[in-house]
């Protein structure tokens, strides 16, 4: 996808600067020599994640409305949609895994950066009532940096909103499991993020709700080594496990297995 | 002459705004303060607690940002730390079991930015005040003092009326951070000019139900006054169940169009 060259079949790790060839990239998309975890489309994250042909996608609620016709936003929205080739920020649908009937919500860190705004909260909201209604359980891949500032308050009040149809969720005591990738922050962090039975995290995503520079501007602290990683996370008791994409699926399996499917 | 949006910011951070805590004191009797999270600390930048209003037993929740040098300094300057959402989140549930209609005042700039508050969930934190405020079975009310952005903002004010100072702000981003994103496409009119945030343009699109005049400046605590009790009037005759979905109407209303 936009990370892999069209021609090329050599890509240059953006962590250690080597050259890896596509063979040695796929499908994890982890660095041979590094170990740094690309991000991925949501194709790559479908196919080592779901039973094959289980895929379902479901045509999105909502486009996004540019009501307040914010300047330069049109241009970063067909910018977005030829990189990551997709229409949004996130895509849902239903798949199984290991047989299990899920609902999916995945979002695409490609398409300025997974952040929130009234489409994909719409999105968001559609694929908790699908969840509810068909009573099979709800995965979320987390990928965003957090409210799409390009649609102001509209963004934010998609945190509440969502948290609203999430309640639903609760009180039906459906599963839910979020798999927060990288990067997984501000007003995504700050609602649905950590909103599930059981939180997973990807080893080194970048997870956490003001921005490194941001605090580092504010507070004049100088910030430990591996701040807002997954592995810091962990430390402090932030999430229940990190799991390498390796193991994921089988992860997700596990828990479906563990629920009976529910 | 309505104000520019720089004399609007320039207004609310002044030293001189009226401070959630003098509100308290002012239209507040046997008001009782509530410290601590119970679990890392106490926050200076929220003072919560129970008070009378108009005779009734109400819970109060107020984002200050302090008066002078030393208060900004304990106050964070209003950037509420990750034990002030867990404070608050206490705090309302004691207004849940006793009943008591829930008042939120604020001039903050948004959530605190600190390795203390990242390290110790402050994502979580809020989520869960956001999801308590929404879910809340007594009625809540939000007074914009001065400004308010981010999710910070929103975990105060997920609630049944909002309102506002002629002067407030409430925003995804503080101007500056949006502003900043302007100057990169050459635009260098108000932040504004582009997205609602004064309290007249949200009033305009439904988010805020009432605007509350800051001039003359004598009368100012009797219309707030009016307005906190207006609002919670409104809202007295509607039970745990219609008072939640008031506040999921309210926003799904304002989110359809």
């Amino acid at each position: 996808m936009s990370h892999m060259p069209k021609k090329n079949r050599w890509q240059v790790c953006k962590h250690c600067g080597k050259h890896v060839h596509e063979l040695q990239w796929a499908p994890y998309f982890r660095c041979p020599f590094c170990h740094y975890l690309q991000r991925l489309s949501v194709p790559q994250r479908l196919k080592i994640s779901v039973d094959p042909e289980s895929w379902q996608p479901m045509v999105l609620p909502k486009q996004t409305s540019d009501s307040l016709q914010f300047p330069g936003y049109q241009d970063k929205l067909k910018d977005a949609k030829k990189i990551s080739g997709e229409s949004e920020a996130i895509e849902i649908g239903t798949a199984k895994i290991d047989n299990y009937p899920v609902a999916l919500g995945i979002m695409d860190s490609h398409f300025m950066m997974g952040t929130l705004n009234t489409a994909v909260g719409a999105a968001l909201k559609q694929i908790m009532q699908v969840s509810l209604t068909q009573k099979i359980p709800l995965i979320l891949f987390v990928a965003s940096g957090g409210a799409r500032m390009q649609e102001g308050i509209y963004s934010l009040l998609q945190m509440n909103s969502i948290l609203n149809e999430w309640q639903a969720l609760l009180d039906a005591k459906t599963l839910v499991i979020n798999v927060l990738t990288d990067p997984t922050m501000g007003g995504v962090s700050a609602s649905f993020g950590f909103k599930a039975d059981y939180v997973l995290a990807e080893d080194k995503a970048q997870i956490g709700f003001a921005g490194k520079q941001v605090i580092a501007q504010t507070s004049h602290e100088i910030l430990p080594a591996n701040f807002q990683t997954a592995e810091d996370l962990l430390t402090h008791g932030l999430v229940d496990q990190i799991v390498p994409r390796e193991r994921l699926r089988s992860s997700l399996a596990t828990l479906l297995k563990l629920h009976r499917g529910k | 002459m309505p104000k520019k949006l720089e004399e609007k910011i320039a207004l609310v951070r002044s030293a001189k705004r009226l401070s959630a805590q003098q509100v308290i004191s002012q239209l507040i009797t046997d008001f009782f303060e509530i410290h601590g999270d119970r679990q890392l600390g106490d926050d200076r930048a929220l003072t919560a607690g129970l008070g009378f209003f108009h005779g009734r037993p109400v819970t109060l929740l107020g984002v200050n940002r302090g008066a002078n040098i030393q208060q900004r300094q304990e106050m964070n300057a209003g950037a509420v730390r990750v034990t002030g959402y867990r404070k608050a989140l206490r705090v309302i549930k004691t207004a849940e079991k006793f009943k008591r209609p829930v008042i939120s005042m604020l001039n903050m700039p948004g959530a605190d930015a600190s390795v203390f508050s990242e390290q110790h969930g402050q994502s979580q934190a809020i989520a869960d005040l956001i999801l308590a405020m929404g879910q809340l079975t007594v009625p809540n009310v939000t007074l914009f003092l001065g400004e308010g952005h981010s999710g910070g903002a929103l975990a105060f004010s997920n609630v049944n009326k909002i309102l506002m100072l002629e002067n407030a702000l409430f925003s995804v981003a503080s101007p500056e951070a949006v502003q900043a994103i302007l100057k990169n496409q050459n635009q260098t009119r108000d932040a504004s000019e582009y997205m609602p945030m004064t309290a007249q343009q949200l009033a305009g699109i439904g988010l805020v139900d009432g605007i509350i005049a800051e001039t003359p400046a004598k009368t100012l605590y009797e219309r707030i006054d009016a307005g906190l009790l207006a609002a919670l009037k409104r809202l007295e005759s509607l039970d745990a169940d219609a008072l939640k979905r008031q506040r999921q109407q309210k926003f799904a209303r304002l989110l359809s169009c």
